[in-house]
């Protein structure tokens, strides 16, 4: 048996339909399809989706977004101790 | 006292002796209406009636006004509540002799897990869904949670009928401003995840970016590790490489990789403003 690799051309037609219906984005007025049910729909195969599902999740935004979100976690955790703690000396500027 | 009812009291005081801060039960067939095949309980144990769900470890008062974001991270001790889950499901082998499988806390495939831990929170009536996403129990607020499905036949809990979202200064703050805290310090139309609103006073989530959430919950961790990896094998200098390799985004990741069992949440932010996740109590 080979190791299975996702084709990059079926992975670029279907991620974006497949992160859509997926588990992973969950709502909380609807339940996301299974892998399988996705294929179904889709007409792949369950392996593929899931493959597809799993690169998806990590492909939505480029590295810079990671940096983003450091920036963005110490300034709201400084404004929040800011707040809480009546000390705004401790505001990031 | 019936059988059933006697099991299901023996072993949610065990619970509760255990550090649970609290325990409720859901009827395993209730996960088919909302969870998709291969997430429900009797798909990891066939022959599952019931679930027992447990909540607690919460961060103490000090981690929420921590100046440095990375200590809530390192204070996500889900592994305190997940001992708990495991030593029920010993005693639901050892002393009512039923099956029982302690719920995985990783994922079954990509960021997928088992099973939904919070919708297992939320029908066992331990808590509701937050405008923000995180089950919050009326009394405590936000807590991690950990389940075993068994196929015991406890008696199950009814669902929470008293939400703790929206709290009452969020619901004034709606009528003041058109927003609430979690709204304001992560919104979805300026670079954030979320997007929502009160309606009849009841808390309606319009839009959530789950991929940049995963960003900033998993900024050094599995997701910031592969993103980082692969920049570093793009990279043809061998210098450049270096930086990236030895540098304090891969350094902190490997870290929380390393300890990923109090690593794996690493953004609190919509629950550090919430007044129903958790109380800001004066302390001296």
């Amino acid at each position: 048996m080979t190791f299975f690799r996702l084709d990059p051309t079926v992975y670029a037609r279907h991620k974006d339909e497949v992160l859509r219906l997926s588990n992973s984005f969950q709502t909380i007025e609807q339940r996301g399809l299974s892998d399988r049910e996705i294929a179904d729909r889709l007409g792949l195969d369950e392996r593929t989706v899931t493959e597809i599902r799993v690169v998806a999740e990590r492909d939505c935004y480029p590295l810079d977004e990671w940096e983003r979100a450091i920036e963005f976690k110490r300034k709201a955790c400084a404004d929040w101790a800011a707040l809480a703690l009546k000390r705004p000396d401790l505001k990031e500027p | 006292m019936n059988d059933s009812a006697a099991a299901t009291k023996q072993m949610k005081s065990l619970a509760l002796k255990s550090g649970a801060t609290v325990v409720g039960v859901a009827d395993a067939a209730a996960f088919d209406a909302h969870a998709p095949a291969k997430h429900r309980p009797a798909d990891l144990l066939p022959g599952a009636r019931t679930v027992v769900v447990v909540g607690g470890a919460q961060p103490r008062a000090g981690d929420w006004v921590a100046t440095s974001p990375w200590v809530l991270s390192t204070m996500g001790t889900t592994e305190r509540i997940q001992g708990v889950g495991r030593r029920l499901a010993q005693a639901i082998e050892s002393e009512l002799g039923h099956y029982a499988l302690f719920v995985p806390p990783g994922t079954a495939s990509g960021d997928t897990p088992f099973l939904s831990l919070m919708l297992a929170a939320e029908l066992a009536g331990l808590g509701s869904r937050s405008l923000a996403g995180p089950v919050l129990n009326r009394d405590h607020g936000f807590m991690y949670w950990s389940a075993v499905i068994t196929t015991a036949p406890l008696d199950v809990d009814p669902p929470d009928a008293a939400p703790a979202c929206p709290a009452a200064p969020c619901r004034e703050m709606w009528e003041r401003e058109g927003t609430t805290p979690c709204l304001r310090v992560c919104p979805i139309d300026a670079g954030g995840c979320l997007g929502g609103r009160l309606e009849d006073q009841r808390p309606v989530r319009t839009a959530y970016d789950a991929g940049r959430c995963q960003t900033r919950v998993h900024t050094h961790w599995v997701g910031g590790f592969q993103k980082l990896l692969e920049e570093t094998l793009n990279e043809p200098d061998r210098e450049r490489r270096k930086m990236l390799v030895y540098g304090d985004f891969m350094t902190r990741t490997l870290w929380a990789i390393t300890y990923s069992s109090t690593n794996i949440a690493q953004c609190f932010e919509c629950m550090r403003v919430c007044p129903a996740a958790h109380g800001l109590r004066e302390m001296r």
